[in-house]
């Protein structure tokens, strides 16, 4: 069903679209979850308050789960995690890279631990084979020389953002879905036991946008107990967990390496291109927010870390992230990791609701099962008897999805060799082709924020963080016309705002030469600090 | 170039290794000061900064693979402007070494074949016997025809002398006059030299191809040459890369030299200072203009300021203060003029013009008639770029001016001076 | 191959290539006292040719436009701010001179006046600036009397867009327009301002040009243009220009890497030798010490160590850029003394949290104390040596920054150092 638009933009600046499914949250579930049902025959329209994977799915490791890490306290997670991990390496290679992981043990880990792995990862199928720390080390020589255990698993390492927009634009291939970024659910309007209308507000226009859908899912991993009870149900419990990663400059290891011990604070570094990222902590908050790394945080991630792989006492980090885990709480912990990372499909019968239903916990690794299961219900209730097809039909590959990919940008260019196809953003070098396409993606918003741009592009993502290229960018946006006013100058100060944020925990070193350099330039001379604002 | 394959180098991994610390790819800021101010810029598309952003996003089978590195004539003026050093023609070099022989530009390789094959050194193949033959046969034809010169000596093999000269292959073999007027020069001041039959040529294109055990090989045997003789000072004839690849390969190498290395432009400098030279700029009745060449082998890689300052010195001594005006920018700062690293021999001839086109324009800059410098491939260089963009300047070595100025410049030592120059000394 | 050590001696020894260095060492030349200037000089490449002395006041974060009455709050607002230790009449002076000397160099300058001026940058916002060169005067004015005028851009040139500047500055200057030209023989790919400087030296290109900007220029008689006018006579470049069309013609900074900053760096690195300073603009000195009689400083080129003994010494070294200050994980130091500096009391206080928060950040208000006499302080709060003194952004209780008064910051205390130098020197 294609969606109708009815009343006018203008004026009250209310607009309602219907559609079959209305899906909360732009994560990899969210995204997951229309494609699913695209594949079904099914219209949806997903939303974001932001942009996607505004939240967990953009803020982890990137490391696609061999199950490995589970295998001694949550065999359940770790045979989804085996399964997963099988079919999208074979459905979606393209956001994929096949390094491999190992899992190793340093001096003061419990050997016994370390002893009884390959017996937990057996009765989980996983397949693990010892390697001498001889073996480890020539593999990887920045491993310790104080590792006396080690093992390798089909660990990988897969590309989020990629994932997202490749299902959402599955999606809108099949049945014409559709993704809106910076829309946000204010409310629900519920009658006799069934939702209506969402209500929702586009934070960039302030405009309301009335959604009139049949079915409603909540997908919004840790903002999902807010959402679900905006439509009144308390049966959405969550604890809130904070995880700091760091990005060093430069790629350590080509493994996936993980510490052999039961799961603690900087026991995984996972290679991303042509960077490593190293984490994590786990931090109960309650704030969802204005969650920032804090330095105590850095310095245990380096300091753990360090344990396995000395060189990241001294490398040069780039970028430090947080973000907020979902937690299903099963039990009062001190800092969740007890409670589990598997995942919970709520129907919210028992909270007088009919159709609205809540996706949550669970993991990057397995949000593919995460979206058949919450399919399978939406589906049952639209009177619809497609099964599922994202087990067999392989993720096909999306023009403008390719640019996050590291190394793509460079590659393209290099075989184009096309001199005036100017590169512009010089440290990951993606040339103007590909913010032209990106810009001009079928189902792109009208005006791209530069944030929204690097997002599905490596643009900003190197050492510079965007300080030269958030400006090439921008101007190059204003020549062709797509920014006319000054809501581009906006842009480009929001975009130097939001990559500081990852950067502020880390600025020492050669950061803080870069940092002063890129400040003079946008507060000294293009004086972005004293805009007025709109 | 071949097809053949050429292995994959990893460059950031070279870096770390090559590049001092704080200098390495790691420190660059991607602000683009390098590819501003390099003339290869653009070429194959390719600039500096893509190179070190290349290597440090992985990209080794392109950059192991790109023609780039044979434009690049690794001046350094890259890491002259860069606020963090770095340098990128260290790779360059590495990057050239890895490529098989088959594949290199022929030229090139060919010219360092032939250096290998005799003791001369000698990039077009002369041999130490042809080499005496000319020496003695021009000479012979200067004291016959030239009577203040009758007694002109061009000593060869004289051991104990205190300079041993090199001399740049071209003369000898395609314009064998060109060499008298420095030997008219050092019968002047009185310098007690000689050339030497084994080890003589100046040019080394085993260094250009990236190729060090015959880098090393050539000034090995130079440095046995100059041993052999017992000379003091070897003293560099006027060519910007022999000096560079034998100061050069000595630290780099480890060798050991009991004699200082020179440059012509120190002694000219010295001489006129002492008298020696008495070179006036009376004859510049017509005030032509000049201008002069920093060769980038001999300033910014090697000498530094020191050796730009005595070549003004020189210059304005011979054509007048007022008359000489200096290429912007200049000393360390100048533009490569893409006639080193190889380059005239690379048969990339459109992309060494397109190198040439900032060099064109410095010159076109100044106005000058004419453009003076110590260096062969500069001189050739800025000769073919001067027609190839409708320039109206020629191109003069100092010991041809030097002569002019004392007056006893030969008939057939005037080949590169234009009708201006020619109608103020007949 | 034996190494070559070279040594010699000066009365004053200027370490760092920046702003600082470069005015420390004019006001010297002037003075007449015999120096020598050392440090990496790259970074100098980055000024975009505006010299702010103070164009934004810390607290109201109001842009201001009276910087001699900025000055005045500054005293009571910011009495340790390195600009409150001197007198108007200094700033001015130091000013004054500095300009002088770019101008005799063939840099010309507008000279320190009552105001600021209100100057235009690449993006289309504004900016409170005291001095700016010749060549940008024409876009400040044409933009007080909203002049029409077209601002052109080339293709193949990234990071300046000439839609931008309009687009952003339309509202206050309604009879702005853009246009688009090729630069002559440059049709290709990516271009730089500063290939595009250079060879408007050549008078042809010039000519080229000059058409071009004929045929663009429609009904207005004035032009912005990228800062391109020429790299080594910018002035001569814009006088030519402007007679070959008839326009009146103007340019505005870019992004690095920008022609203004190299004009000056080249500018220095001919000039001062010139005029009998020793330069070695290429090396970082590796160390400073003092003994007896002198300051001694090392450092090394490509023929060995340089040893240069030196009766007073100006520290000028900037800050984590040009590497005068370094930031560690665990605090930050001085690099070449090790200099107590002042600073917040952990890294977490470096940093606010929003980036272009107005306020901003405590980190660039780090930097060495220095005394009435503008000698660096030691550990016991004394100066560290009588032959030592600093000057530039080194200094701490300034954000050069959010002040806009990095300019203004380097020269006036440049010119106190140097005054306090020769004093000394004098003693």
């Amino acid at each position: 069903m294609t969606p109708t638009i009815i009343g006018k933009p203008e004026g009250t600046g209310n607009t309602t679209i219907e559609t079959d499914v209305l899906v909360i949250g732009g994560g990899v579930t969210g995204a997951g979850i229309i494609r699913d049902l695209a594949l079904r025959g099914i219209h949806s329209l997903l939303i974001d308050k932001r942009d996607l994977c505004a939240g967990a799915s953009g803020g982890n490791h990137g490391l696609l789960h061999s199950g490995a890490r589970y295998v001694s306290n949550d065999l359940h997670s770790a045979i989804e995690c085996r399964l997963e991990n099988e079919l999208l390496k074979r459905l979606a290679p393209q956001c994929i890279e096949e390094t491999g992981g190992l899992f190793v043990a340093v001096a003061g880990d419990d050997p016994e631990f370390a002893a009884r792995f390959p017996d937990f990862c057996a009765a989980a199928g996983i397949r693990c084979e010892e390697l001498s720390p001889v073996e480890a080390r020539r593999l990887e020589p920045q491993l310790s020389e104080k590792l006396f255990k080690a093992y390798s698993v089909p660990d990988a390492t897969v590309d989020p953002f990629r994932l997202a927009l490749e299902n959402v634009a599955h999606a809108r291939m099949l049945t014409d879905s559709i993704y809106r970024p910076h829309t946000e659910i204010i409310s629900f309007e519920i009658a006799g036991g069934t939702i209506y209308a969402a209500i929702c507000r586009d934070n960039i226009t302030k405009s309301t946008l009335r959604i009139q859908a049949k079915q409603y899912v909540n997908a919004g991993g840790a903002w999902a107990m807010d959402i679900a009870g905006l439509a009144g149900c308390a049966d959405v419990s969550l604890i809130y967990s904070k995880g700091t990663l760091l990005i060093s400059h430069d790629r350590m290891t080509s493994h996936v390496i993980n510490r052999l011990r039961p799961p603690a604070d900087g026991d995984i570094l996972v290679p991303g291109g042509t960077v490593s990222i190293l984490g994590t902590t786990s931090v109960r908050t309650d704030n969802l927010e204005t969650i920032q790394p804090t330095m105590a945080e850095i310095d245990r991630n380096v300091i753990e870390g360090a344990a396995m792989i000395p060189a990241l006492a001294t490398a040069r980090y780039i970028r430090a992230f947080s973000r907020v885990r979902p937690l299903l709480q099963i039990s009062e912990t001190e800092d969740g990791r007890e409670a589990t990372r598997g995942f919970a499909l709520l129907n919210h019968t028992s909270q007088g609701l009919n159709n609205f239903c809540t996706i949550t916990g669970g993991k990057l690794t397995t949000f593919r099962l995460m979206a058949e299961k919450t399919s399978d219900l939406v589906a049952r209730r639209l009177g619809n008897s497609e099964s599922c097809k994202t087990d067999s039909v392989p993720l096909p590959k999306g023009d403008a999805c390719r640019w996050t990919k590291p190394g793509a940008a460079p590659r393209f260019w290099y075989q184009a060799n096309n001199a005036d196809d100017m590169i512009l953003c010089e440290c990951e070098m993606v040339p103007q082709s590909a913010i032209d396409e990106i810009v001009g993606a079928p189902g792109a918003e009208q005006e791209m924020t530069l944030e929204a741009i690097a997002l599905r592009s490596r643009a900003g993502k190197g050492p510079c963080q965007g300080s030269f290229c958030g400006i090439r960018i921008a101007s190059y946006l204003y020549d062709q016309g797509y920014y006319h006013d000054k809501t581009g100058l906006l842009h480009m100060r929001d975009f130097f705002n939001e990559r500081f944020k990852g950067m502020r925990t880390v600025i020492w070193g050669q950061q803080a030469a870069q940092m002063e350099l890129a400040e003079a330039l946008h507060c000294g001379l293009l004086g972005l600090d004293s805009l007025e604002n709109e | 170039m071949s097809n053949k394959k050429i292995p994959t180098i990893n460059f950031k991994e070279k870096a770390m290794e090559l590049l001092p610390e704080g200098a390495s790819f790691e420190a660059c800021l991607s602000c683009g000061l390098c590819s501003s101010g390099c003339p290869a810029s653009g070429i194959e598309n390719m600039d500096p900064r893509k190179f070190i952003r290349m290597a440090m996003l992985g990209m080794d089978e392109e950059l192991s693979t790109t023609p780039w590195v044979w434009c690049c004539t690794q001046c350094k003026r890259c890491q002259h402007v860069c606020p963090m050093n770095i340098d990128i023609s260290q790779l360059v070099f590495l990057a050239r070494g890895n490529w098989p022989q088959e594949a290199k530009p022929s030229g090139i390789v060919r010219s360092c074949q032939l250096i290998r094959s005799t003791d001369s050194t000698s990039a077009m193949g002369l041999t130490p016997e042809d080499f005496v033959f000319v020496i003695q046969d021009v000479l012979e034809e200067v004291r016959q025809t030239q009577p203040a010169f009758k007694n002109l000596q061009a000593p060869m093999d004289k051991k104990g002398a205190f300079f041993f000269v090199n001399q740049n292959s071209r003369e000898p073999m395609s314009e064998p006059d060109e060499m008298v007027p420095l030997w008219k020069i050092f019968d002047l001041v009185g310098a007690d030299w000689t050339y030497s039959s084994k080890g003589w040529a100046a040019e080394n294109f085993c260094m250009f191809s990236g190729d060090e055990e015959a880098w090393y090989e050539v000034i090995k045997k130079r440095v046995e040459a100059v041993s052999e003789l017992g000379c003091q000072v070897w003293l560099n004839t006027e060519c910007g890369h022999s000096y560079y690849t034998m100061w050069n390969a000595l630290t780099r190498f480890g060798m050991e030299a009991d004699f200082k290395l020179e440059s012509l432009i120190t002694y000219y400098a010295k001489w006129i200072r002492e008298g020696k030279l008495p070179v006036n700029s009376n004859w510049n009745t017509k005030s032509i203009k000049f201008t002069v060449q920093d060769p980038c082998m001999i300033v910014r890689k090697a000498y530094g300021e020191s050796i730009a300052e005595d070549m003004r010195f020189i210059v304005r001594s011979l054509v007048g203060t007022e008359n000489f005006i200096d290429m912007q920018p200049n000393r360390s700062a100048n533009y490569c003029c893409g006639g080193g690293g190889g380059f005239l021999q690379a048969g990339m001839t459109d992309h060494r013009r397109t190198y040439g086109k900032r060099k064109f324009d410095q010159i076109a800059a100044t106005g000058a008639a004419y453009v003076l410098t110590p260096c062969h491939n500069c001189h050739s260089q800025m000769e073919d770029i001067g027609h190839h963009y409708g320039g109206n300047y020629g191109v003069v070595h100092f010991w041809t001016l030097i002569c002019l100025s004392l007056g006893i410049l030969g008939e057939n030592e005037r080949t590169y001076l234009g009708p201006d120059l020619l109608e103020l000394i007949t | 191959m034996k190494e070559e050590a070279r040594n010699f001696e000066t009365d004053l020894a200027v370490i760092g290539s920046g702003i600082a260095g470069f005015a420390a060492s004019i006001f010297a030349l002037n003075r007449k006292i015999n120096c020598a200037q050392v440090g990496n000089t790259g970074a100098v490449a980055y000024t975009t040719g505006y010299l702010d002395l103070l164009g934004s006041n810390e607290e109201t974060q109001a842009a201001i436009d009276n910087p001699w009455e900025g000055l005045e709050q500054l005293k009571k607002s910011q009495p340790d701010h390195p600009l409150s230790r001197i007198s108007a009449a200094d700033i001015r002076k130091s000013f004054e001179q500095f300009t002088a000397f770019l101008g005799e160099c063939g840099i010309a300058y507008t000279g320190p006046s009552e105001t600021n001026i209100t100057a235009l940058t690449p993006a289309g916002t504004l900016k409170k600036t005291l001095c700016i060169p010749a060549t940008m005067a024409a876009g400040p004015k044409a933009f007080a009397d909203k002049t029409p005028c077209v601002i052109i851009d080339f293709k193949g040139l990234k990071g300046f867009s000439a839609r931008q500047v309009v687009a952003n500055l339309k509202d206050k200057w309604p009879d702005l327009s853009t246009a688009r030209i090729t630069f002559p023989e440059m049709a290709k790919g990516e271009v730089y301002p500063e290939v595009m400087a250079r060879a408007l030296e050549v008078p042809a290109t010039r000519a080229g040009l000059a058409e071009l900007l004929i045929q663009t220029a429609g009904e207005a008689k004035v032009i912005g243009l990228p800062a391109i006018l020429g790299m080594h006579r910018p002035d001569l470049v814009k006088t030519e220009l402007e007679r070959l069309t008839g326009l009146q013609i103007f340019e505005i900074p870019t992004m690095p890497p920008s022609v203004p900053g190299i004009r000056l760096r080249e500018m220095f690195e001919q000039v001062f030798p010139q005029k009998g300073l020793t330069l070695i603009p290429q090396q970082k000195v590796t160390s400073l010490c003092f003994d007896a009689d002198s300051a001694v400083l090392n450092l090394r080129d490509n023929y060995g160590p340089i040893t240069i003994h030196a009766k007073a010494v100006i520290l000028a070294t900037g800050r984590f850029l040009s590497g005068g200050l370094t930031a560690h994980i665990s605090g930050i130091t001085e690099t070449l003394l090790d200099l107590p500096v002042s600073q917040p009391a952990s890294r977490t206080d470096w940093y606010r949290e929003g980036y272009t928060d107005r306020r901003g950040h405590a980190i660039h208000k780090a930097g060495i104390e220095i005394d009435a006499s503008f000698r660096p302080l030691a550990q016991n709060g004394k100066a560290y040596h009588e032959r030592l003194f600093a000057a530039g952004i080194i200094l701490a209780h300034q954000d050069w920054i959010r002040g806009r008064s990095g300019a203004g910051i380097a020269i006036a205390t440049a010119y106190k150092a140097v005054e306090a130098a020769d004093q000394f020197l004098h003693a």
